[in-house]
């Protein structure tokens, strides 16, 4: 009972506190391979003290909506943590909601962004907001297929199931691999990365994600960047508790959770590093040649979901 | 006007008041009927119907809702836990204390208090009378709610009949006890399940007046929209609020008949009629004409508002009598039981529907969307004729009576079957606006008045769905796989069509409408599913798929009235639809907005909200087609998921584009700049809607429970046993093995999270200020001229799906000073209609032609005319001689 109360809180501490920490450990591999000294590890926790002290400017334009965003953007987010299996396998409230409310709850977030993008007036904002809307929804089937491959694999669309039972999969499921080279290329378009997105450019005719938080300030955007580091972390959580769930606790005991922990901090690192090393290698595209690449990753979800069908 | 004209109109409207208030009178003894056994003896004159006698009955109980009804003499009613047995049978006893004793289900009910407990769900029968149990209403549920009924003490059969008595005894006062016994057991409905059982036979079920009273009330107000010629304000509101009066009953009539199952027949005996007018209220019935009725009455309310914009601009009579027979029209079409009433009642729906849509007739866009959607329905309306007349060819009886061709599919040749299969598709399909036979609704929707495009998109088009439903699940069965793979394609294919275009649109309701498209797809996709997993006989999956098809009938019609309604709104306030002249319209129209926002997030499928419920149930349906034998079934199902989640998405985009540029940034237009709140009465119309939004995403279980009583009936599966219904934070209100999702809880938990963080924030930092600033626009002074556009939103998309649109753009420049000084920039960008193009077009001009040829027929002189008559009666005669 206890441990059912203390998990959900751990769950969020943990992606709460960690997000920003991905954010600096990216940021500060990717200058060093660049030779570069780059910001401190922990530069995204200073920027967030920063910004939570500043006053909010807000335009004369904007209406409420603007000013609800940053609170739905992140409680939408911290609802996905208490869902999402961090440490253990078991998830007390995994009542609550499936994966499928996962990908429809990042799409609530979005879908406010994305209007208060164009709460403003500014060009720039309805820049951003329209290309993160056709990027995401391009998107969605491929995240889509790659999730039902998993939860057809497992028989649940429940992500403590899915975590228990892959804990326990012995055979190498081509289908598996297929689904988790197209969830990787869905991540990193829906958290705005190189090659679909930079993270770091606010050049006005290349900015996506940027574009549509270009007018908050202070305490929103504080929210908002917050947010948007949890997101990356969530989803590379997604990521390693169903593809590489090995390690992971199945209870609650204390020593079950510190083992677990320090395995989930080398798998995330070793996808932070991932990213890293595909951002230095490689060059943004262009918007129009996003669809491509997603559609690479629609057809590696259905070939997954063809090969589960015709190999079981 | 003549002086005969008005004196006419003034009997005719006298007469319709004293018709209203008479049944209105019935109206309330029909409403009781629903309420608890208190308020129905309480209402029931108690002198000489209801007799609470402690003396005659010493077991009676005395808490509240029991009460002993008997007639002198030897006739006495089935009734609840006290008198029947006191008075028929004294040697039962009754448990001294029964309140607090855990009923579980039904035999044990029996056991304890050794009743008769329902005649049609076996028991002994101990009553001369049969009747609708009233605790099955006022506790919704007839199998799970046994212990509230014991412990609320609500009565079952007594208090139906005691108020058919009050009823019967209205126009007869006269008559006996005993007379009266003896006309309530005659008039009773037969049913086989009692035959024999029960002097009667039969049950007693008075809420088919409900229908009748409900029938009039709709032509009452047709009436009387015409009869008020001066004071057509009047009259509009009377025959608006008499529509809404009306569907009031409908609803009362629709949710007895899905709560305690009872089937109403009602059967209009018309001497020597050739056709037979025969109504049923099965559940499948009763589901739509809920939606129907529910969303009418939303549409009364909201047209006491709306139609201000006509009233005294111009002839609102027609209005207010097409709209009253409109929703009749709908209603009739889900109760039809026989062939030929349902064409004509089909076709009326058709024809008053298109008086709607051209009621701004001025205007040549509208007429020619009536004209393209009078001939297409009209093409449907034969096809359906042809099929019907196929199956009445196996029936073995030329009554065309519903009954005779349920289960027919399994006399009829496959290859007969598969015609009539197509023949059903494309005949609903048109009222439907499946792809590619939709080319009348987004033409036909917005050209209709708002209150009225909130009816056609959000439950015209549902009778298609119910014509669906009918022929697949009852008609044709047993259905071959595959008609379920056609009817899913259909699905998917509509659903991201649908929204693709709606994408490119720029008028409010013409987006609104092809939305319309998506969702019917939505449904069929849950339909299809059904029929895949019924025709190989995985009935629970079966039900489950036709549960998230159903709770998406529902949510659409909710939403999408809301939507529409909203869009009225605008166009009340700001008089165009044009999404590019809106802007800024948040802070004019307040409420207006937040209602809007609601009914995007809906139906973007944006948790915790109606869209995602009904969404996520269709997700789920689709996940268990591994279940499936056929290896290609399952990977066609998948991938309609897959369309499904791109659908999802792009509405999202649809509705950020709707809401963001109309309501968002600076107003770009005079209109905009000047807009104001609307009517409060088109306001609270659709808070309640938004409110049913919010409602019917928390509470899926109820709603489920409600389909599932559909389903009981339609296909036979009862998996309510597998949808546990809990309270939130407990465990979960939607269950089956492979998952689980409490929205309650995530809204709970979401507000929970939402304080804590807003806490937090403010602890940190308790003097956070807000500075107010022009948004920066690189020096310049905003306009709104910089604010993104509809169309400007959209580019993405419609470059990434340039190979469907295939757009064509033309930009004109002109110069003040030649080549460097710009006076004036032109666009104009389009897409290609390539259904219109590439499908209709060559039919047309085929059809065109072909009449061309013909055309030396048409003579124009009378007797040449007379002359084919003459020769069409000689081959007629022939023919019948050559036959027999």
């Amino acid at each position: 009972m206890v441990s059912s109360i203390l998990l959900p809180i751990l769950q969020i501490v943990v992606i709460v506190g960690l997000s920003p920490l991905v954010k600096g450990f990216i940021n500060k591999m990717e200058a060093r391979i660049q030779c570069r000294r780059g910001p401190s590890l922990f530069q995204p926790y200073y920027n967030l003290v920063k910004l939570l002290q500043k006053d909010v400017v807000v335009s004369e334009t904007a209406s409420w909506i603007f000013r609800a965003t940053p609170y739905v953007t992140f409680v939408s987010i911290l609802l996905i943590a208490l869902l999402v299996p961090v440490l253990s396998s078991q998830v007390p409230l995994n009542f609550i909601g499936d994966i499928i409310l996962i990908i429809y709850l990042f799409a609530l977030g979005r879908f406010f962004l994305a209007l208060s993008s164009l709460d403003t007036g500014s060009a720039f904002g309805g820049m951003g907001g329209s290309r993160e809307m056709a990027i995401s929804s391009m998107a969605e089937p491929a995240m889509m297929l790659s999730i039902f491959t998993v939860s057809l694999t497992v028989g649940s669309t429940n992500l403590s199931n899915i975590t228990g039972t892959l804990l326990n999969y012995k055979s190498l499921n081509p289908s598996l691999l297929l689904a988790f080279a197209a969830f990787v290329i869905v991540i990193i378009a829906e958290t705005g990365r190189i090659p679909v997105d930079n993270p770091f450019t606010h050049l006005e005719l290349t900015m996506i994600h940027e574009g549509m938080i270009l007018e908050f300030s202070g305490r929103y955007l504080a929210l908002i960047e917050w947010a948007s580091s949890m997101k990356l972390l969530l989803l590379l959580t997604i990521l390693v508790n169903t593809f590489f769930p090995w390690g992971i606790t199945t209870g609650f005991s204390f020593p079950g959770l510190i083992i677990s922990f320090a395995l989930y901090l080398v798998k995330i690192g070793f996808f932070a590093l991932a990213i890293v090393i595909l951002e230095s290698s490689l060059a943004k595209v262009r918007l129009f040649r996003i669809p491509n690449l997603l559609g690479t990753s629609f057809i590696l979800s259905l070939l997954a979901i063809i090969s589960f069908y015709v190999v079981s | 006007m003549p002086i005969w004209q008005k004196f006419i109109l003034k009997v005719l409207s006298v007469f319709f008041i004293l018709l209203i208030c008479g049944n209105l009178h019935i109206a309330g003894w029909c409403g009781q009927t629903n309420m608890s056994t208190s308020d129905m003896s309480w209402y029931a004159e108690p002198d000489y119907v209801v007799h609470i006698d402690p003396a005659t009955a010493p077991d009676t109980k005395t808490t509240a809702g029991n009460q002993s009804v008997r007639f002198p003499g030897e006739g006495h009613t089935q009734g609840t836990n006290s008198q029947p047995a006191a008075v028929g049978n004294p040697n039962i006893t009754f448990p001294g204390f029964y309140a607090s004793r855990t009923i579980h289900d039904a035999a044990q009910f029996n056991d304890l208090w050794e009743l008769n407990n329902m005649g049609q769900k076996g028991g002994t029968v101990d009553a001369d009378i049969d009747a609708p149990e009233a605790w099955d209403i006022t506790t919704g549920s007839s199998d799970n709610d046994m212990e509230n009924a014991a412990n609320s003490g609500a009565s079952m059969d007594t208090t139906h009949v005691s108020g058919a008595a009050a009823l019967d005894w209205d126009p007869f006062p006269d008559y006996t006890p005993d007379e009266m016994m003896s006309l309530l057991t005659r008039s009773v409905d037969p049913m086989n399940t009692l035959s024999g059982k029960m002097p009667s036979g039969g049950s007693q079920n008075v809420y088919k007046y409900l229908f009748v009273l409900t029938m009039i009330l709709y032509a009452a107000g047709a009436m009387f929209a015409l009869c008020f010629f001066k004071w057509q304000i009047a009259g509009n509101y009377i025959s608006f609020i008499c529509s809404a009066i009306a569907s009031c009953c409908s609803i009362a009539l629709s949710v007895a008949v899905l709560f305690n199952g009872a089937v109403i027949r009602l059967d209009f005996l018309i001497y020597h009629a050739i056709i037979k007018y025969n109504f049923l209220l099965d559940p499948l019935a009763s589901f739509f004409m809920l939606a129907i009725s529910g969303i009418g009455f939303i549409a009364s309310v909201y047209s006491l508002g709306y139609t201000r914009l006509y009233v005294n601009k111009r002839d609102t009579r027609f209005l207010g009598f097409t709209y009253n027979l409109f929703l009749l029209s709908m209603l009739l079409v889900v109760t039809a039981n026989n062939a030929l009433v349902f064409m004509i009642v089909w076709e009326t729906m058709t024809l008053v529907s298109f008086f709607l849509v051209i009621f701004e007739h001025e205007n040549e866009a509208n007429r020619k969307a009536g004209f393209v959607y009078i001939v297409m329905a009209h093409v449907g309306s034969g096809l359906l004729a042809v099929a019907f007349f196929i199956m009445s060819a196996y029936a073995g009886t030329f009554t065309f009576s519903f009954d005779d061709f349920r289960h027919i599919g399994a006399q009829m040749p496959g290859i007969y079957k598969n015609i009539v299969f197509f023949l059903v598709i494309a005949g609903f399909g048109i009222k439907a606006g499946i792809f590619p036979l939709h080319l009348w609704l987004p033409l036909a929707h917005p050209a209709a008045p708002s209150n009225v495009s909130m009816v056609m998109s959000g439950v015209m088009i549902k009778t298609a769905i119910y014509g669906f439903i009918r022929f697949y699940f009852e008609f044709l069965t047993p259905c071959p796989p595959w008609w379920g793979i056609v009817i899913l394609i259909i699905g998917a294919t509509s659903t991201i069509l649908g929204v693709l275009y709606a994408l490119m649109q720029h008028d409010m309701k013409t987006l609104l409408a092809y939305h319309s498209i998506e969702n019917i797809g939505i449904i069929l996709i849950g339909i299809g599913l059904s029929m895949i997993f019924k025709s190989y006989n995985l009935m629970a999956l079966s039900s489950l798929a036709m549960i998230a098809g159903l709770y998406h009938v529902i949510n659409h019609a909710v939403f999408k009235c809301l939507l529409f309604g909203c869009a009225g709104n605008i166009y009340y306030s700001t008089h165009t639809n044009n999404i590019e002249e809106f802007g800024g319209l948040i802070k004019r129209l307040q409420i207006t907005a937040p209602l809007f926002l609601v009914g995007a997030l809906s139906i973007s499928t944006i948790p915790p909200l109606n869209g995602f419920m009904s969404e996520w149930l269709i997700f789920q349906s689709i996940l268990n087609s591994f279940n499936l034998p056929s290896v290609f079934f399952k990977i066609i199902t998948v991938i309609c998921g897959a369309t499904l989640a791109l659908a999802g998405g792009l509405a999202a985009a649809c509705f950020i584009k709707a809401f963001g540029i109309s309501f968002l940034a600076l107003p770009r237009s005079e209109h905009a700049k000047k807009a104001k709140e609307v009517p409060i009465v088109m306001l609270v119309s659709m808070g309640f809607l938004a409110a049913l939004c919010v409602f019917m995403g928390l509470f899926p279980a109820k709603i489920m429970t409600t389909i599932n009583q559909v389903n009981t009936h339609l296909l036979g599966t009862n998996i309510i046993h597998t949808i546990t219904l809990y309270d939130w934070l407990q465990t979960r209100s939607v269950h089956t093995n492979f998952t689980e999702l409490s929205p309650k809880s995530a809204s709970v938990f979401g507000l929970i999270l939402f304080a804590v963080t807003f806490g937090v924030l403010t602890l940190l930092r308790p003097g956070f200020t807000k500075k107010i600033y022009e948004t920066w626009t690189c020096g310049i002074s905003p306009e709104p001229r910089f604010g993104y556009t509809a169309t400007a939103f959209t580019k993405p998309f419609k470059v990434i799906f340039s190979n469907l649109y295939r757009p064509r753009r033309e930009s004109r420049i002109t110069y003040a000073v030649p080549k460097y000084f710009v006076k004036s920039i032109t666009y104009i960008g389009e897409i290609t209609p390539i259904f219109e193009k590439y499908f209709y077009n060559p039919i047309s001009s085929y059809v065109l032609n072909i009449s061309n040829k013909v055309r030396w027929v048409h003579t124009g002189s009378i007797h040449v005319y007379l002359v084919y008559i003459f020769v069409t009666l000689i081959i007629a005669i022939m023919f019948y001689i050559y036959q027999e």
